[in-house]
């Protein structure tokens, strides 16, 4: 272990039991071990057990903020207990040098009958600080919580987000060489969030080494200096935030392709001899369940995807790099080819941006029964970091009426990842000139 | 109001105890970078000045011999403040939403004494006699008993009832198991309001060794603390411990010598020879009523055998808790 590294994690497995009575049996038995000094039956499985963390290795840099990313049940929160002291690994090691401190859930250990005053005292005695060191801090956690009027209330009568106000105050000002957090931060409302994010950076720039749960990648793409993906316990990968979350939405959209097969399409049952061209991308990407879907179906909507400039289909997308969203539109009638149109709305349905094919003057000519037209448009992603959602449909001027076809509201999520920080939703790429005028 | 002039109290008692008897800020350096949570459960390293180095692994928390003694008791030194907090947490919480509050601590067993003065005046049960009047005699007993049952049913459910503190802080545990003393402890004090006024309404006068009662009473908390640690441990992997606890508190009331003599007859004195608390009751009443001892090497086995039992279980309650935290 180099001085340099703080958290080195040499094999950590560890194992937990589906079933409460096994739970119960094999507790009573490691208790039973431990007492009497036997060693603990680490390496196999006993009856209803699965290895929750399963020979993870990784080690951290003093003054790394690491995102901790994977989905749900994946060993995330283990590991941070692990990592805490408050379960020991069933096998490998794990060494820490430094003090670390916790916040794996808001709020632990707050008495809801006890005032916000008389909690910050027991919550600063239970994380370890002495009488006269919260006594220094008494003001500057009551600021950063902004809750001074009050203070002196009982805590249940706090709304869930002072209460993580509250708790991460306290967490924060315990001012730990290493500080984990689970989750937490999600609850606050924005002002509060970008205060601890400030926290967190302050944290950084001071050398404090800083581990965290999040689901959302563009935190991660943002704030840390790198990630690490765990899935089924085991570590995916290591590295910098971008490979990490590349590898991140490639697992997500594999899960979702095997996991949930695509709702069987019964205009293609239907048109199954009129057209050999089947899907070919659905696994490809994790499209959204609660797409909203309709239209007369005269053209349909095959496929649609979202692909780099060398076609590998992404769903995360640098902001200002070039992307592709292509369209594939089979025709169940022989008829002039339909209007192919993309838009992009915000997580609040709010329409971003968008094109059709009418407004672009192409014209595709006509076209058969069966034949699919392959739509490609190419553009900037010009967007501000966030989560965002393709939407696709096509459609026709039928005797002066705008007929839709089909239309898919919302077929796939997508998110823009980019360091720095702007305004609003939308990056007009502003070029900053000055002198000065003296 | 009371409450919070109690709190305030404490932290200015607190305050002026830690400027005068603690370190100054400046050289406090190496020792308070060993914090006290990583000191234990693990193999800690000082590395230099301002690191610690801590190792976890499956076997992470076994320490042999008096070093583990030693760091147990330190760190034991380090949570006091804890402690404190927790107790008084727990008392200024208690009745805060009650209007009769520490009522609620002395009712149930001023009727159960009353139920049995009841059937003991009507010769229901033939209960042989006592040295001192019947009703101080039980009333008093009860007190005891329901410090030894108030002690170990609080410290059983002490680690069940913080929930999420055990399972997502990492500090010492056995903070709260002692700390869950602190409410029975007071609770007794309160019961001893009623107690005082039935002696005095039938003029029983208790000899000087009074004053010896605390020496009685600690080995009774001591012998609920160390069934406490195991209890503890055991009620966070099986629930049905709470339960089962409380069936057999109710059962060693009507076994120990609390609201009767306790039997001479064979086989029935047995009951009392392998009863632990008996001759710590049988002690206390021996104060109140003689002014010594009737038979200070029970007492003394007694005592032992709390102490034993409250080391050995504090050890192994440090052994087994970072396999069971997660079971909370």
């Amino acid at each position: 272990m180099s001085t340099d590294t703080i958290i080195s994690v040499e094999g950590v497995s560890k194992k937990f039991c589906r079933s409460l009575k096994y739970t119960m049996l094999h507790g009573v038995r490691d208790i039973a071990r431990d007492v009497f000094g036997l060693s603990q039956y680490t390496n196999g499985l006993r009856h209803d057990e699965f290895w929750a963390l399963n020979d993870v290795f990784f080690e951290v840099r003093r003054g790394e903020c690491v995102g901790l990313i994977g989905p749900n049940g994946a060993g995330k929160s283990t590991l941070l207990k692990l990592l805490n002291g408050i379960t020991l690994p069933d096998k490998g090691k794990i060494k820490v040098a430094g003090r670390i401190g916790a916040l794996l859930e808001l709020g632990a250990g707050f008495h809801p009958m006890l005032t916000g005053r008389e909690n910050i005292y027991l919550s600063g005695a239970i994380l370890g600080l002495g009488k006269d060191e919260i006594a220094e801090k008494f003001d500057a956690i009551v600021d950063f919580a902004g809750l001074e009027e009050f203070i002196d209330s009982p805590v249940k009568h706090y709304s869930s987000g002072m209460y993580v106000r509250l708790g991460f105050a306290i967490a924060a000002h315990a001012e730990p060489d290493v500080f984990l957090i689970d989750e937490a931060l999600a609850v606050g409302d924005i002002l509060f969030q970008s205060k601890c994010y400030a926290k967190l950076r302050e944290f950084r720039d001071r050398g404090t080494t800083i581990i965290f749960v999040t689901h959302s990648l563009d935190l991660v793409s943002s704030h840390c200096s790198g990630a690490l993906l765990i899935d089924k316990g085991t570590k995916m990968a290591l590295g910098t935030p971008k490979d990490v979350i590349d590898e991140y939405n490639r697992l997500m959209s594999q899960r979702r392709a095997s996991t949930n097969p695509p709702p069987e399409n019964r205009a293609v049952e239907v048109n199954a001899l009129l057209s050999s061209k089947k899907a070919e991308w659905t696994d490809l990407f994790t499209a959204n369940p609660n797409e909203d879907r309709y239209g007369s179906r005269k053209a349909e909507i095959l496929e649609a995807g979202i692909f780099t400039l060398g076609h590998d289909p992404v769903q995360v997308l640098e902001r200002n790099r070039e992307f592709l969203i292509k369209i594939k539109v089979r025709h169940n009638v022989a008829m002039p080819a339909a209007i192919s149109a993309y838009s992009i709305r915000d997580v609040k349905g709010t329409v971003l941006c968008g094109t059709n094919t009418l407004y672009e003057n192409i014209d595709m000519g006509q076209v058969q029964i069966g034949t699919v037209v392959l739509v490609v448009f190419r553009q900037v992603a010009r967007l501000n970091p966030g989560d965002y959602l393709l939407s696709i449909g096509c459609g026709a001027w039928e005797a002066g009426e705008y007929i839709i076809y089909d239309r898919r509201f919302d077929y796939l999520p997508f998110q823009i990842i980019g360091k720095a920080p702007r305004i609003g939703v939308f990056d007009p790429e502003s070029v900053v000139e000055w002198e000065r005028l003296d | 109001m009371v409450k919070k002039a109690l709190w305030r109290y404490t932290y200015t008692l607190l305050a002026s105890r830690s400027r005068s008897g603690y370190r100054p800020t400046e050289s406090l350096g190496m020792e308070d970078a060993i914090h006290s949570h990583q000191r234990r459960s693990c193999r800690t390293t000082v590395l230099d000045r301002e690191t610690v180095e801590v190792e976890y692994t499956p076997q992470g928390v076994r320490r042999n011999g008096a070093a583990g003694w030693r760091i147990m008791f330190s760190e034991l030194a380090e949570s006091r403040r804890l402690i404190w907090l927790l107790i008084l947490r727990d008392l200024s919480v208690r009745y805060r939403q009650s209007v009769l509050g520490y009522v609620w601590a002395v009712v149930p067993q001023t009727l159960t004494v009353a139920a049995f003065a009841f059937l003991q005046a009507s010769r229901v049960l033939p209960i042989g006699g006592t040295r001192i009047a019947y009703v101080a005699y039980a009333l008093w007993g009860i007190s005891v008993w329901q410090l030894f049952a108030g002690c170990l049913s609080s410290c059983t459910m002490s680690l069940v009832s913080s929930g999420s503190l055990v399972t997502k802080v990492n500090f010492p545990r056995e903070a709260l198991v002692i700390a869950a003393l602190g409410q029975p402890g007071f609770d007794f004090f309160v019961r001893l309001v009623p107690v005082i006024a039935v002696f005095g309404w039938y003029g029983v006068a208790p000899s000087w060794g009074i004053v010896l009662m605390p020496l009685v009473l600690l080995p009774v908390m001591l012998l609920a603390l160390g069934l406490g640690f195991v209890l503890s441990i055991a009620n966070l992997v099986i629930r049905d411990t709470a339960n089962a606890l409380g069936m057999v508190l109710s059962a060693g009331m009507f076994l120990s010598p609390v609201l009767y003599p306790p039997p001479v007859r064979w086989p029935f004195f047995l009951v009392n020879l392998l009863n632990p608390l008996s001759p710590l009751l049988t002690a206390s009443q021996d104060l109140i009523a003689e002014g010594f001892l009737t038979r200070p090497e029970m007492f003394a086995a007694a005592c032992v055998l709390a102490l034993a039992l409250a080391l050995g279980s504090w050890r192994a309650f440090r052994v087994t808790i970072p396999r069971v935290a997660g079971y909370a």
